[in-house]
Formats: structure tokens, C-alpha cells, sequence
């Protein structure tokens, strides 16, 4: 450990769980531990979601719409439990779409003011 | 897991026990056991797996805003503020337990001794050597003593007054050990309830055996003979009664304690446990029907052929089909 480790402000990321569920929905179907893990691994372990944050997210997208719940086994060997899995609708890639405009957008802007400098 | 289990239930306790917070919980339950398993398989010793997944957990609060909780929360906190639930402690609980072993004993005793006062009479009146006037004194001691032994029971009562007037509940280990306790005692009961209802059931048999004999023509051991059966009739009722008494009170003490819980909070979701969901109305609603219907067709084929013999094939044929038609339309629970 030793490092100082910036770590990622809950405020600035929670506007983008949404969008990093939905990218991984869009490849295929998944459940909740699939996905925090799926989350690890693409970010190297930066970002950690927590199950709360998760789950939360879930029940708000899919009142909203934009994923459909469905219970299924896991392929992999799992313990034969089934597992409530997720789907991403036509109206979830609508607003995926939408929110990566957002960021480009966003990141553009903020882009503008961030300095590497030590002033 | 027990851990993870053991937090998640608190973090719950005091929500309440609504469809939605039971789904959120077994939803958050999977994806920890997934998580506590992956984390076992990647060679984590238990302490490092259920640290790791209790930090990753998250907050409550998070969950009552994005599932419309909020205003439950907000009611209930304001419920709090008027009425607080109180949370008896383990010690509190485990005395209201032995106390509660005292007056089913007591009260027990009691219903016995009011059975048993009636031989005093009976046996003064016919043995004749003796004044009538000692068998009713004996009665009235022994009904005495019975008063004496209910309104100690009743003080001992009255200290746990509390317990109905206010709201109450038990936190989540608290009920666990309750259950253990109840589950433990569940086969004493069985054992005992039936011993107590064969005895009363069968009080009168030493009565018409003893009438069988006739005494050997002597009229004095005839009529001596029929007092001991009639004493024994009562001396076995006595018996039967205080055994079915007792443990019926064991019993009630730990289903009011898991009781306490079942209203609102979800750690009380013990009580509903004998309950069981099946996959969709239909199927509930057949479940529901089912022991009616065997009945009734019992009932019918019964009365209409009169062949009895025959007909009682029906329940254990019943309870094989119930068995199938359970494990086909059973919900999965969580294990």
C-alpha cells in the first residue's frame, strides 16, 4: 500500500453508475455480483461500487424503464441458486447513448481547467 | 456467512417488514454470498472475506431514499419518538423465561390440586372409619394451597406486565435463541401434550376394570374397590391435566417472545415461517383448498359406502400427492 492513492469522490461518480451498469448490460444479460465484479476488473480495481449503490441503481432503472429484471441460473458453476438477472431495454440504450454525450460533453469542460502543474 | 448474515439482519431490524425491504434484503444477501464465496475460492481466510464484504456493503440510507423507504423511515422514526420500542436486553429475556417456568409449574400445580381436592371427600365418605368432616377440610387445604399457588404466579405475572402494554421487540440474536430454545423444547413438548391427553383420555379405565370385579362376593371390597377406581380416575386426570397445562405455558412463553418482533421489523419474520409461499395465486390458492377437499371427499365416500375400512386409504395417498404438488409449485427460498 504506501502510495497515496487518489481516490473517486461518491458525488462525481454517482451520476455514472447508471451509465457504467447499462454499458455492461449492453453486452449481455448479467446480475448484481457479476456486475460490481465486472466493475473491478474494467476499472483495475480503481472503482469499487458498493452493493447499496448497486442495488439502488437497479431498482431505480428499472422503474425507469431502462433494464428488465428476470430470475435465471447462473451459466457459470454457480451454487444452482438462482439469481434475479438484468436486461437492458431499447429505452436503457437510448439513455446510455444520451449520458456518454453528456460525459464527452462534461469532460470537454472540465478538461479546460485540470493542471498536471504543482503551482 | 453466519456474520454477513448476522449484519445484514441489523442493518434491516428496524425496517419494516414489507415486500419490497424483504426483496432488497435477499437481493443484497446474494450478491454478499457471492461476493464472500468468490473472495473464499480467490484463498481469503473467513476474518479477511466477511471484512472485506461487510466494507464494500454500502448504506442503508442510500437503499430508503431510491426505494420509496423514506417515508417508512420517517414514520417510523416519528412512531419512535411517541412510543419508543423498547429492545429487551438477552438477561431480560432469559428471566422472563425462567419466570414464566415457574408459574407454568405453578399454575399447573394449581388446576391439579383444585382436580385433586374432590378425593378428600370421596375417600372419607366411603372408607367410614374416618369423620366426613377430614375429607372436607382436606379439600379446602388442597384448594388453599391452589389459591396460594395462583396468585404467586399471578405477582410474578404482574412484573412482566410490561411486556404487553409497551411495544417491544428483540434484536435479531435475541430471537435467534429464542428459537433455538423453542425448537430445542419442541420434542418435550410433543411428548409431554401427549402423554397428558392419553392419561385423560384413559382416566376412566381403571373404573370399569375395577367394576369388572365383583368383589369376590364380599360387598365391603366391591364399594372399596369402586373408590379406588373413582380416586384413580381422578389422581389420572390430575396427572394429565398438569402435564397438558405445562408445557401448553413452556410453549406460549416462547412463541410471545418471537411474537414481539412480528409487527414491523423484519428480524421477527420467524413467526411466519410455517407459512408457505408458493409460485403464483393459483397455486396458493389450491394449496389452500387442498386439505378441505380431502376431507370433504373423505367425508363423502364415507357416508355414502359406509365401507371404512376402505376409505382411509385416501389420507395417506393425500399426503403423498401433497407432497409431489408441494416440491413442484414451492417458491425457491433463500437456504
Amino acid at each position: 500500500m504506501g502510495i497515496e492513492m487518489p481516490s473517486i469522490s461518491s458525488d462525481v461518480i454517482r451520476g455514472y453508475n447508471d451509465t457504467m451498469i447499462l454499458f455492461i448490460l449492453s453486452r449481455e444479460p448479467s446480475y448484481g455480483y457479476e456486475i460490481s465484479k465486472m466493475i473491478r476488473q474494467l476499472t483495475d480495481e480503481k472503482y469499487i461500487i458498493k452493493e447499496t449503490t448497486l442495488y439502488s441503481a437497479f431498482t431505480r432503472m428499472e422503474k425507469n424503464g431502462y433494464i428488465e429484471s428476470y430470475e435465471a441460473l447462473p451459466g457459470t458453476s454457480g451454487t444452482g441458486k438462482k439469481r434475479t438477472y438484468y436486461r437492458i431495454t431499447d429505452e436503457g440504450r437510448r439513455y446510455y447513448r444520451a449520458k456518454c454525450n453528456e460525459w464527452i460533453l462534461t469532460k470537454e469542460v472540465v478538461e479546460k481547467f485540470i493542471s498536471n502543474e504543482e503551482e | 456467512m453466519e456474520t454477513i448474515k448476522n449484519y445484514l439482519e441489523s442493518m434491516f431490524a428496524n425496517l419494516p417488514n414489507s415486500a419490497e425491504v424483504r426483496k432488497a434484503k435477499n437481493e443484497l444477501l446474494q450478491m454478499m454470498e457471492d461476493k464472500y464465496n468468490e473472495l473464499i475460492e480467490e484463498g481469503k481466510n473467513e476474518n479477511e472475506a466477511v471484512g472485506t464484504v461487510i466494507s464494500e456493503f454500502g448504506n442503508l440510507e442510500e437503499l430508503a431514499e431510491e426505494l420509496g423507504l423514506e417515508e417508512e423511515v420517517k414514520i417510523e422514526k416519528a412512531e419512535l419518538e411517541v412510543s419508543p420500542r423498547r429492545y429487551l436486553a438477552f438477561e431480560e429475556v432469559k428471566d422472563y423465561i425462567r419466570d414464566r417456568a415457574k408459574v407454568s409449574l405453578g399454575i399447573a400445580l394449581g388446576v391439579g390440586l383444585c382436580i385433586l381436592s374432590v378425593c378428600g371427600p370421596i375417600f372419607t365418605s366411603s372408607v367410614g372409619f374416618i369423620p366426613d368432616a377430614i375429607g372436607v377440610v382436606l379439600m379446602f387445604v388442597s384448594i388453599a394451597f391452589a389459591v396460594v399457588l395462583f396468585v404467586g404466579c399471578g405477582l410474578i405475572g404482574d412484573r412482566w406486565k410490561y411486556l404487553e402494554k409497551e411495544l417491544c421487540s428483540i434484536d435479531y440474536a435475541t430471537a435467534n435463541y429464542v428459537n433455538d430454545e423453542k425448537s430445542r423444547y419442541h420434542s418435550i413438548y410433543v411428548i409431554q401434550l401427549t402423554i397428558g391427553i392419553l392419561l385423560c383420555a384413559c382416566c376412566w379405565i381403571p373404573l370399569v376394570l375395577f367394576d369388572g370385579f365383583n368383589g369376590f362376593g364380599f360387598a365391603g371390597i366391591e364399594h372399596f374397590l369402586e373408590t379406588v377406581g373413582i380416586l384413580l380416575l381422578m389422581v389420572l386426570c390430575a396427572i394429565g391435566v398438569f402435564l397438558i397445562v405445562q408445557c401448553s405455558i413452556t410453549m406460549n412463553t416462547f412463541d410471545f417472545l418471537l411474537k414481539l418482533n412480528d409487527r414491523e421489523t423484519v428480524s421477527g419474520n420467524y413467526v411466519r415461517s410455517d407459512y408457505e409461499r408458493y409460485d403464483n395465486p393459483i397455486s396458493d390458492g389450491l394449496m389452500q383448498v387442498y386439505w378441505p377437499t380431502v376431507r370433504a371427499i373423505y367425508l363423502i365416500w364415507s357416508f355414502l359406502t359406509f365401507a371404512w375400512y376402505k376409505t382411509w386409504i385416501i389420507w395417506p395417498v393425500a399426503v403423498a400427492v401433497h407432497a409431489v404438488l408441494r416440491s413442484l409449485m414451492k417458491k425457491e427460498e433463500e437456504a
